[in-house]
């Protein structure tokens, strides 16, 4: 379980490493990238100050994935996932504020067109939110075990 | 009833403590360990440019769902035209004061009472500042605000203040009356000088940072910066120049925990509805003075005698000194004013500089004054060294860019 973990947040934070300064060359570079679901945005706010918050997110679960089990370093990892729950959270709630409100033609978007605004392609952070939200299942399956043996002791 | 000695009271003692406390080793927790990570610099300042960028994330959705998606269609297409209709005597000083220019086709550009007035009260001010007191009462409830406080301690000491001057600092980006009031909570005269004068000069409102990202939504992060970097030089500078002394900071950090709803809404409610009583009577009397005075052609008078100031020394043009004027009186509605003129890009930048950095609006200048007068006297001088100073200075800047 140990080392399972911490296998997969140290992938987890290379990937999201990577993704952080892909982030920061593509605002650099001036012109967005686009591949197929995959869009990272040029602009200096999502693209810049967003990637420097994924890029510390990935060297956080990086700085947590030695000896995982004890809390100091477990809390870095929390801490990397809430990093993306904070960059991942906002883009999809800026896609709601944009899906509700018509435009020019009317008071509320169409069905189409609110729909239309949740399609991809999707920023890097909404890409990583899935995989942060095993932390949850790793501190959920901890706990239990502590419970457990504290049972046992008992 | 009977007195106890000193043993009798030790027994009693001994005996509710040991019927109330459970004795057991305390365990670090998850909680206590996030709780460290976001206090230790090396950790704590990616999580606070994490919580700055969520806090405008989430100010700039919120404020545009409202602004952009429903109260400009609202006021542009219905209430504008209604009025424009309604109100008598087009050519009338009346209809000019209250309803504005009458070829206007929007709210921004009318500029009467009723029109841009009421715009930028509803419209645009009141989800700018329920977007930013509702994150602000976030951070305050679930325990990050004193651990920010303590993160940033060392910083703000080398502007002369300590680690609670964020408390005013965040405060003033809602509004710099209540953060004025907040100043209290910093102990000596010289904290509380240094204070009121860099936030009432550098720190933009909830009310100018929504009219800004309507008017110069490209140009806001320049704009933003200058602003910042004016906060950290001119409070060291400050800092050394005014006697006395910065105590240190003695501060109980609670642990974190999820905010309450209703603690929430109590507080939002609290806020928001104080920053309109004190606000909204401004922005109108506001709306009325600056027309009187564009009526009576005062403020073209003054435009014609600081002209040779406004294009010399600051490189904006003439007409800027009509918004520099309502920037008294309402200083969004001056942002508001300013990008009716023709100017570069560069020129609006330094133009929306001067006029956030120009004097403090009339109802913190008043709070200012409840302050202590001697204060006041000594923030107006220090203000008007810092327009002249850093007006040029970002005139000089662009020349030597050579985009001036």
């Amino acid at each position: 379980m140990k080392r399972l973990s911490s296998i997969y947040f140290g992938i987890l934070g290379v990937v999201t490493l990577a993704f952080g300064i892909a982030d920061l060359l593509v605002t650099i570079g001036g012109s967005g990238l686009s591949f197929g679901i995959l869009e990272i945005p040029c602009d200096a706010f999502r693209g810049g100050w967003g990637g420097l918050i994924i890029l510390s997110a990935g060297l956080f679960y990086l700085a947590g994935i030695k000896n995982i089990s004890e809390i100091h370093q477990l809390s870095k990892v929390m801490m990397g996932s809430i990093l993306i729950w904070i960059v991942a959270g906002l883009d999809i709630f800026a896609m709601i504020t944009e899906s509700i409100p018509g435009g020019d033609r009317s008071w509320f978007n169409t069905l189409e067109g609110f729909l239309e605004t949740y399609a991809p392609p999707y920023t890097p952070a909404i890409f990583l939110l899935p995989f942060s939200l095993v932390v949850f299942y790793y501190i959920l399956k901890k706990e239990r075990n502590i419970l457990k043996k504290e049972e046992d002791e008992e | 009833m009977t007195k106890l000695d000193v043993d009798e009271r030790w027994d009693l003692i001994d005996k509710i403590s040991k019927k109330t406390v459970t004795f057991g080793e305390y365990k670090h927790t998850l909680k206590d360990a996030i709780g460290e990570l976001t206090v230790k610099p090396l950790t704590g300042i990616p999580i606070a440019i994490a919580v700055l960028y969520g806090f405008w994330s989430f100010f700039s959705s919120f404020a545009g769902f409202f602004t952009d998606g429903f109260f400009v269609k609202l006021f542009d297409e219905h209430w504008l035209l209604w009025l424009q209709e309604i109100f008598p005597g087009k050519e009338s000083w009346l209809y000019y004061i209250f309803v504005g220019d009458p070829s206007a086709t929007n709210c921004f550009e009318a500029f009467g009472v009723l029109t841009s007035g009421f715009f930028v009260a509803i419209g645009v001010v009141l989800p700018a500042i329920v977007a930013f007191y509702l994150i602000l009462t976030l951070l305050e409830d679930s325990g990050y605000l004193p651990r920010l406080a303590v993160l940033i301690d060392t910083i703000l000491h080398r502007i002369g203040l300590h680690g609670y001057a964020i408390v005013p600092t965040i405060l003033s980006l809602g509004c710099n009356v209540p953060a004025v009031a907040a100043t209290r909570v910093l102990e000596t005269r010289k904290e509380r000088f240094i204070m009121m004068t860099i936030l009432a000069i550098f720190i933009p409102c909830g009310a100018q940072l929504g009219i800004m990202k309507e008017v110069i939504p490209d140009t806001m992060g320049f704009v933003i910066f200058y602003l910042f970097m004016g906060y950290l030089i001119f409070g060291f500078i400050l800092n050394k120049i005014i006697p006395g002394k910065t105590p240190e900071m003695l501060i109980d950090v609670p642990p974190y925990q999820m905010p309450t709803a209703q603690n929430v809404g109590r507080k939002l409610w609290m806020r928001t509805s104080s920053f309109f009583k004190v606000a909204l009577p401004f922005v109108l009397l506001g709306c009325v003075i600056v027309n009187v005075l564009y009526l009576t052609g005062f403020i073209a008078w003054m435009g014609d005698i600081l002209s040779p100031l406004f294009i010399g020394w600051f490189g904006v043009p003439s007409e800027t000194a009509g918004p520099l004027i309502a920037a008294f009186l309402r200083k969004d509605l001056a942002v508001a004013q300013l990008s009716a003129i023709e100017m570069t890009r560069y020129q609006m930048i330094s133009a929306v500089v001067l006029v956030s950095i120009y004097f403090p609006c009339v109802a913190t200048f008043a709070m200012m004054l409840r302050e202590g007068w001697k204060e006041l006297l000594g923030s107006i001088a220090v203000l008007a060294m810092v327009v002249t100073l850093y007006g040029g200075l970002l005139h000089l800047i662009w020349i030597l860019l050579g985009v001036a």
